[in-house]
């Protein structure tokens, strides 16, 4: 299992990179969306994406866009982890291909919820 | 005063066992921040004598109440979700089938804390039936004044709504009050709350056609556990579904059941003749 | 001439209280379980640093996070999780506490009326405030150390027009 976690703030990679790691993700990291547009065309495919919304260059919006505009990453689950939270931003980032929101702050039991929702804690996938 | 190291031990025993969280070392603090209040309530100097007293006399209801000041925050909506798949999946179905139109579907969450399991019931519901709001009627009942008011409220922090809440349903459902999300009037309307402790003759209730009763016998004896099983039977029809926690089963506890494999989990029936 | 001018001021729109009941969330969830922002005042170090987000909106400010170099440093230490002999640097001060006031800041924009924006984190010597009714300030501390969480409105520029964000 691979996830890409794509945030501006070091700290917050950190975090979630260490919270899917323990859950035996593969993790790689990505400072804005164009960093991370960057890794996706290196070939390296993840299942999960966490993404921040407010970055620097490219946001969190924009990469949902350009990632659900190519067919060929149509597997890529992409989870908003931000801490834009009114009811309106939720839905703009669903209506544009996320598939789940967790709200910042959120604990790593949260975040091990979402994956339990969207089938992707590894356990789940290999029963 | 502050907390011993047997007291936080056996806290941490306690807590493992009856939520399978892990209280790493070192969250002596958190122990002691959490349980203070409730030590005070009772007139106790500190929390290693409210330990002291649980374990000299023990209390389900308290040994409960420690357990969910512990675990706070830790109420996930579609806890593990087979009970609520299998209820859209399977149970409504035959229910719907079985069921008059006029006829109520009346579900019990019968040990509800804040609410979550209730208004997830309520949620599934509402997608799954045009009439759900006639047509099912949602009990919600708990041990404590304040978790039935707090599930009368439908309010919920961001942390709790955090907590495996599809953000689909979550945008659908709730609106935004200040840092909180309260849940739409039309859902609150098909829940009723009051207290009622299982441990005591139940009050008129039901008959219902399928019961939550999850995580509530681990805190009991065998013999208790048999009591509520046998009262909440009593208050269920004929073909009702019972659904417990994960850890929880009627075997060998109280023959009067039948078990449903549903999915990953399973369901139990009243057995006939019972 | 009245760009600056707010239609209405933060203390009609906030109470120290919501900000108290974020601060709750954000510190057992970044900081630590069992963390607290506590709102009862210590005095203040002498030299401080302060991170904030702007929000731009109907209202228009700043939510701004001050606390001494070597909390912010403690701080760091918490939200990275850093045991001896691992040691942060400035990058990392300035990234996790940028961090801190990006969740506080992006929590209080969501209780606003209307729709804003919010900005990146930065850090140094906190923006001046604006009007003085504009403030919405808590003072307390965590774990015995000076830190205020402070959202103030947008001093005006001296041209009499907004200060660029």
């Amino acid at each position: 299992m691979r996830a890409l976690v794509i945030d501006d703030s070091r700290a917050m990679r950190r975090i979630v990179g260490t919270i899917l790691k323990d859950f035996g993700y593969e993790v790689r990291e990505a400072g804005d969306g164009r960093q991370a547009l960057d890794v996706l065309e290196e070939g390296w495919t993840p299942d999960l994406c966490c993404i921040d919304w407010n970055m620097p260059v490219m946001d969190g919006l924009q990469f949902v866009f350009a990632v659900r505009a190519n067919p060929a990453l149509r597997q890529v689950t992409l989870m908003m982890v931000t801490t834009e939270s009114e009811t309106g931003q939720i839905v703009k980032a669903l209506a544009a291909g996320a598939h789940e929101y967790l709200i910042k702050p959120f604990t790593a039991d949260a975040l091990r919820d979402k994956l339990a929702l969207l089938g992707l804690l590894p356990e789940q996938v290999t029963a | 005063m502050s907390l011993t190291a047997t007291s936080f031990d056996w806290v941490r025993q306690l807590v493992h066992r009856e939520s399978a969280i892990v209280l790493q070392p070192g969250k002596e603090y958190l122990v002691e921040a959490r349980l203070l209040p409730m030590a005070q309530q009772r007139g106790l100097s500190g929390v290693s004598e409210l330990v002291e007293a649980v374990r000299n006399r023990p209390d389900p209801a308290t040994t409960r109440r420690i357990v969910e000041a512990l675990t706070t925050n830790e109420t996930s909506w579609f806890r593990d979700g087979d009970p609520f798949t299998s209820l859209t999946g399977t149970v409504l179905p035959q229910l719907v089938a079985a069921r008059r139109p006029d006829e109520r579907l009346q579900i019990w969450s019968a040990a509800c804390s804040s609410g979550q399991e209730a208004y997830t019931i309520a949620m599934l519901l509402s997608d799954a039936l045009p009439n759900a709001a006639t047509r099912v009627s949602i009990t919600a009942t708990d041990l404590s004044r304040a978790m039935v008011e707090r599930t009368r409220a439908g309010r919920f922090s961001q942390l709790e709504v955090n907590r495996g809440l599809p953000a689909s349903m979550l945008v659908r459902h709730f609106t935004r009050a200040g840092n909180e999300w309260e849940i739409s009037p039309t859902l609150r309307r098909m829940i009723t709350a009051s207290e009622c402790n299982l441990a005591a003759p139940l009050p008129r209730l039901g008959p219902f056609d399928v019961v939550y009763l999850r995580n509530v016998l681990i805190y009991f004896d065998l013999p208790t556990k048999q009591a509520i099983l046998g009262r909440v039977r009593q208050l269920m029809r004929p073909d009702g579904w019972l659904f417990l926690g994960a850890a929880e089963t009627t075997l060998g506890v109280d023959e009067n059941w039948e078990r449903v494999v549903l999915g990953r989990g399973s369901a139990y029936r009243p057995r006939k003749g019972a | 001439m009245t760009t600056s001018q707010q239609a209405q001021p933060i203390s009609t729109l906030l109470d120290p209280a919501t900000v108290q009941a974020i601060a709750d969330e954000v510190w057992p969830s970044l900081v630590g379980d069992g963390e607290a922002f506590v709102p009862v005042p210590v005095a203040p170090p002498a030299a401080v640093v302060s991170a904030w987000v702007d929000i731009v909106g109907p209202w228009t400010g700043s939510v701004v996070l001050t606390c001494s170099p070597a909390t912010a440093q403690a701080l760091t230490e918490n939200v990275l999780m850093t045991r001896p002999p691992t040691v942060v640097d400035d990058e990392d001060v300035a990234d996790a506490l940028g961090e801190l006031a990006n969740v506080l800041g992006g929590n209080i924009k969501s209780v606003l009326p209307g729709e804003s924006r919010l900005g990146l984190p930065r850090i140094g010597t906190a923006p001046p405030r604006g009007r003085l009714d504009d403030v919405c300030a808590l003072v307390g501390q965590w774990r015995g150390n000076f830190l205020t969480i402070t959202v103030q409105g947008t001093a005006p520029h001296p041209s009499g027009t907004e200060v660029p964000q």
